[in-house]
């Protein structure tokens, strides 16, 4: 797109971290500082790179950008085919941020076995970048599997307590759901080819492409299982509240701000647009889950005595909130739903990190061993009381805007559930501010907290982007609405498209649109007006009486 | 001259043989030869002349065809053969083993393993077969002195034996059945007639399935399996759990899938549920396992059963996909086995898992190369064995079968846990063994490093492999 | 008196294997186990003979001949592994193999 015309931005960004991890394996071990150096400047070296997606993704355009397509493994189909929408360019970008800040936070909390840890988080952020950018299921597969290695040793080693189990737990629960998604896949690729007689793993031709129903309902299980393992979603949740308490703090703040959206970018990417109908059929489950998640994370985190145990079950009730949102299949469900998930990588993640100084400093995590941390730390508690007002959704901040378009989303569905998850976020607010009541009000008892350092720069350094974001979207969330607005406009057009109508905000903008792009907004023209796009190709047959494919075409700009 | 064309590789790793053989008797008292030199020099000369023949067809006497699957086999030997070799060496001396009589006995079996992935007929398969058998009896109770070395090359002789009765029963009834023991023969007669089924054509096809499934190692026929692959000196474990594993499914597949095709109806189901039984036993009983050679041993019969869901899928991408199986296999599993064995030391040679604790801390490079082939083992991408199962699996869910396709992937998840295990011992406890392990040479570095870097290779750019694998199966069936 | 068929041959064959197998499932001593298994293979080599009398085809009798062979080569290396596993541990009773689960 744009002057990124033959420029193959999106493998920069994917590769630049293993980048790192190669060149580290050939610094000698015990020069630690030089490790130190190394990853912080690829991490960041990362996100300089992916800051391009930013400014030359053209939110108006519904074609996937920066496509880069390149044969693979050419007997099966397979290709090396990666692209992003606005959706993705939001999550890469969140992605090689927290990869910065994770990489920065751990300077002094990592002292053995340095280089092996910054090899292994570097991997993991090539690993996550490559499954928001595949456009390949088997590519996007490949880079699932492969986050899971790192952030298994990530726990297994640095971990504390009980690390090797939790590491086990958190590795076969997430290979088990992952696996199961791998038959889902190979069914699509099967009926793909006997409908088309096309070997293709490629995630825009599914999109395009109407799956029986039967085979639909099946697959939507097998995805189901992986995806919602990864959000995680209730009952599939146990593994996350150890592995997050064991995970060294880097592993939390990745895992909690980029790992389980995973799953959730897996429902929307994947689930949604490929499954429609399977994905209607289940938004009652769906839903009585995510509701049960809500309000059960939210009770269980109230109960924790252990702080980061506390953050981890506010996590589940979260990622529920977000399922919710997403499950109501109209625009602004999606939209808050992604937001939501966006703001969860950012408040949730500093809340890890919060909890990583104190750890760092006192070496234990129990609620009870913190009080009136506010007088030996007052930054600290500053930017805790930022960080808890963004989670529990304070207007002006961005919780908020993510919860109401999720409320909002919801509302039209059906106004119970609505009422129940505004619920789940009042008792959020609840254990939160509790939680701080507990650890930063009141008088220092323990006399080992009294002599406590405050935040030096480098770990203020790690917070300042953190709270710029929750400003930013809290403030003026428009550029990130907008970026969003023809991916949710794509998915909604295919899974419920009597809103397709209302998937771009500004009505008034698309017939320019229209005109300038030569391409059909999904969410501007009516169905009628469908003609107008690229007619989708002829092998595929519409069932009768199902919406006409949306047009997706491909704006290519890489090395095709 | 012409004649002789298909039987060119085994002719060379034959004569190689023989050369060490005979090597070995001129060798004076203390005189260091480089026996397994000739033995490399043979095997590349086999390589050779298989890339000669490739494409080309070729047959010998009728009887052995050099068909590109047979081809592909021998580069799956070749290499297992190499590897072998090359590991062998730091052993033969730390065990002080009589080299010439290792290796010779090394390159025989490979020239049996390679005659029995190209006969097409009954009566040569079940002499390559003998050939290798014999040899890897021996190879596995080389040591003459330890105890659980004869044990177990007893009990694997003594097993291997029984099924070999079972496979030429199964012989003489289809012999009795279609007068000829010619594969080509066979095919056509069980396909043109239509009273082939009855009592005696299930005798046939049931004993040569058993005679398999013991050489495979399915379930319930792999009893000899875990304690032949303890007792082995672990070099030779590594060869005969990869050599013979593909030899004997490369002739499995072309008796079933090209002679008793017809006939898929009668022993479809009875595959079938020998393939779940041994993907099960394999991986439930592996988790319970203390010594790392046992382990890798059930490992092996699991893989056995994912094999036999290739076969049970039957289809283009079934064959293909076994062909892929078997080499990606085959570099994971000699050189997790490598490691094991450059790992032991003379004092302890069993390779009790307690052995790996801390391996980390004292052999990094061991310790990364031994997590690579066990991810590699497990299914994860980017490795190969990612790569080989989801080739498998890929075959059973196109034919629809997707039960065994779930019972297939839930499995190898239960088989991570104990490949998990041994990582975990190896960088996640602070227990140390309480014996240094001896130093990486420089060819066992190299030789597991580029095994590693091919696993690597198999999982990330696959694409030339299995475009080779596809171009096999098409010559035969 | 009947004239001997095939099926005659076949169950005589059947018998003798029959009686192998049940050797070695059921005896202790190695080398009775050992011979039980050349009752198999010998069993084989009566069904081959017969049926290539009764097909007037010599591949059946060249197989039973290359089938005798193999078995000599079994029962060398087969010997020679019992005599190295005697030495070890001076048994030859299936039941003392105990070195390893069995």
């Amino acid at each position: 797109m744009n002057n990124a015309a033959h420029f193959p931005l999106l493998s920069l960004i994917l590769f630049t971290p293993l980048a790192g991890a190669i060149l580290l394996l050939f610094v000698n071990k015990r020069s630690e500082n030089a490790i130190r150096w190394i990853a912080n400047i690829f991490a960041a070296a990362g996100f300089l790179a992916s800051l391009p997606l930013w400014f030359w993704y053209d939110t108006k355009s519904p074609a996937w950008q920066f496509v880069e397509k390149l044969p693979w493994i050419p007997s099966i189909g397979a290709q090396y085919f990666l692209g992003v929408d606005g959706f993705s360019v939001l999550l890469i970008l969140l992605t090689t941020m927290m990869g910065v800040i994770a990489v920065l936070s751990s300077w002094t909390a990592i002292t053995t076995r340095v280089k092996e840890y910054y090899v292994f988080l570097l991997v993991l952020q090539t690993g996550m970048i490559g499954a928001f950018v595949s456009l390949d299921f088997l590519l996007f597969f490949l880079f699932w599997e492969v986050m899971l290695v790192p952030m298994y040793f990530l726990i297994g080693i640095w971990g504390s307590d009980r690390r090797l189990y939790s590491a086990i737990k958190f590795f076969l629960y997430t290979l088990a759901g992952s696996v199961v998604m791998l038959l889902g896949i190979l069914a699509i690729y099967f009926s793909y080819h006997t409908m088309t007689g096309v070997w293709t793993f490629d995630v825009t031709e599914f999109q395009r492409f109407n799956l029986d129903r039967n085979l639909q309902w099946w697959v939507f299980l097998a995805f189901f299982l992986g995806f919602a393992i990864k959000v995680p979603m209730f009952p599939f949740h146990t593994w996350l509240p150890d592995a997050h308490t064991d995970a060294p703090t880097a592993g939390s703040v990745i895992l909690a701000a980029v790992l389980l959206k995973m799953g959730t970018y897996g429902f929307i990417r994947f689930s949604l647009p490929i499954l429609p109908d399977a994905s209607r059929e289940f938004v009652p489950m769906i839903a009585v889950l995510s509701i049960i998640g809500i309000v059960y994370g939210a009770l269980v985190a109230m109960a924790q005595r252990d702080w980061k145990r506390l953050v981890a079950y506010s996590s589940v009730s979260h990622m529920a909130l977000v399922m919710l949102g997403m499950f109501a299949l109209n625009p602004a469900g999606l939209k808050g739903s992604i937001i939501q998930q966006l703001n969860h990588g950012i408040s949730t993640g500093a809340l890890f990190l919060i909890v990583g100084i104190v750890y760092e400093r006192r070496h234990t995590r129990m609620i009870s061993e913190y009080t009136g941390l506010s007088s030996v730390m007052p930054v600290y508690a500053a930017v805790f009381m930022f960080m808890m007002l963004s989670s529990i959704g304070l207007p002006g901040l961005n919780g908020f805007v993510g919860e109401f378009l999720i409320l909002q989303g919801v509302f039209v569905v059906s106004k119970a559930w609505a009422a129940v998850a505004a619920t789940g976020i009042v008792l959020g607010a609840a254990y939160m501010l509790w939680l701080y009541q507990r650890t930063m009000f009141g008088t220092v008892e323990n006399p080992k907290n009294e002599k406590l350092p405050d935040l030096n720069l480098r770990e203020v350094a790690t917070f300042v982007p953190l709270m710029i974001m929750a400003l930013w979207i809290g403030l003026y969330p428009k550029p990130f609405l907008d970026f969003l607005d023809t991916s949710v406009g794509a998915v909604v057009a295919r899974v419920s498209p009597q809103y397709s109508g209302q998937a771009v905000t500004k009505q008034a903008d698309c017939p320019e649109n229209v005109a300038v792009n030569k391409f059909v907004l999904a969410g501007c023209e009516t169905p009628a007006a469908a003609p107008a796009a690229p007619p989708p190709p002829g092998n595929v047959q519409p069932a009768p009486g199902s919406t006409p494919p949306p047009a997706t075409p491909l704006k290519t700009t890489g090395g095709q | 001259m012409d004649n002789l064309q298909a039987i060119m590789p085994m002719l060379i790793v034959t004569l190689a043989a023989a050369a060490t053989m005979l090597a070995e008797s001129f060798r004076l008292k203390d005189e260091r030869m480089p026996l397994g030199g000739l033995g490399l020099i043979g095997l590349v000369g086999a390589a050779a002349a298989s890339i000669l023949l490739w494409n080309r067809n070729t047959t010998s006497f009728g009887v052995v065809q050099s068909d590109n699957f047979a081809l592909f086999i021998n580069f799956v030997l070749v290499a297992v053969g190499i590897l072998t070799i090359l590991l062998s060496s730091q052993v033969i001396d730390r065990e002080e083993l009589p080299a010439g009589e290792y290796y010779s006995l090394v390159l025989f079996s490979i020239a049996g393993m390679m005659l029995m992935a190209a006969a097409t007929d009954l009566l040569l398969i079940f002499l390559a077969l003998e050939v290798m058998s014999l040899a890897v009896y021996v190879l596995t109770g080389i040591r003459r002195t330890d105890a659980a070395g004869t044990e177990a090359a007893f009990k694997y002789f003594l097993l291997g034996a029984f099924s070999s009765a079972f496979f030429l029963y199964g012989v003489a009834f289809t012999y009795a059945i279609v007068h000829s023991t010619r594969l080509e023969a066979v095919a056509l007669a069980v396909a043109g007639r239509s009273d082939v089924s009855g009592p005696l054509t299930w005798l046939a096809v049931g004993l040569l399935l058993v005679g398999f499934a013991f050489k495979v190692s399915a379930v319930p026929f792999h009893m000899w399996t875990p304690d032949a692959y303890e007792g082995a000196p672990t070099v030779v474990t590594g060869f005969m759990s990869t050599g013979v594993k593909a030899a004997a499914f490369a002739a499995f597949v072309r008796v079933f899938l090209s002679s008793f095709e017809p006939l898929r109806g009668e022993w479809v189901t009875v595959l079938s549920w020998i393939a779940v039984a041994t993907m099960v036993v394999g991986t439930v009983v592996g988790v319970a396992q203390s010594n790392v050679k046992r382990m890798l041993a059930y490992s092996s019969i699991a893989h056995a059963g994912y094999l036999l869901v290739g076969i049970i899928a039957g289809n283009a991408s079934g064959k293909s996909a076994i062909l892929f199986y078997l080499l990606a296999y085959a570099l994971t599993n000699v050189g997790a086995f490598g490691v094991t064995a450059l790992l032991a030391t003379r004092e302890r040679p069993r390779g009790d898992l307690a052995d790996f604790a801390g391996l980390w801390h004292s052999r990094p490079v061991m310790a990364a190369l031994m997590t690579i082939f066990l991810l590699s083992l497990g299914g994860f991408p980017p490795t190969a064995g990612f790569v080989a199962k989801w080739y498998v699996f890929g075959a059973a869910v196109q034919e629809q079968l997707y039960g065994l396709a779930i019972i297939g992937v839930l499995t190898s998840v239960v088989s991570v846990f104990y490949y998990l295990r041994i990582v975990v011992l190896m960088y996640m406890t602070d227990s140390r063994a309480e014996y240094e392990p001896p130093r990486l040479t420089a060819t066992g570095l190299a030789t597991l490093g580029v095994a590693a870097a091919t696993v690597f290779y198999l999982g990330v750019l696959p694409a030339r492999v299995i475009e080779l694998a596809t171009r096999s199966i098409d010559t035969i069936f | 008196m009947t004239p001997i068929t095939p099926a005659h041959y076949l169950v005589l064959s059947a018998a003798l294997f029959s009686i192998g197998l049940i050797g070695v499932l059921v005896r202790r001593n190695l080398i009775v186990i050992f011979m039980s298994i050349e009752l198999m293979l010998n069993a084989v080599n009566i069904n081959l003979v017969a049926f290539s009398q009764q097909w007037q085809h010599v591949v059946g009798q060249v197989f039973a001949l290359f089938v005798v062979a193999v078995a000599a080569a079994e029962a060398a290396i087969g010997l020679g592994i019992i005599l190295a596993f005697y030495r070890n541990k001076e048994t030859v009773n299936v039941d003392e193999i105990t070195l390893m689960r069995w």
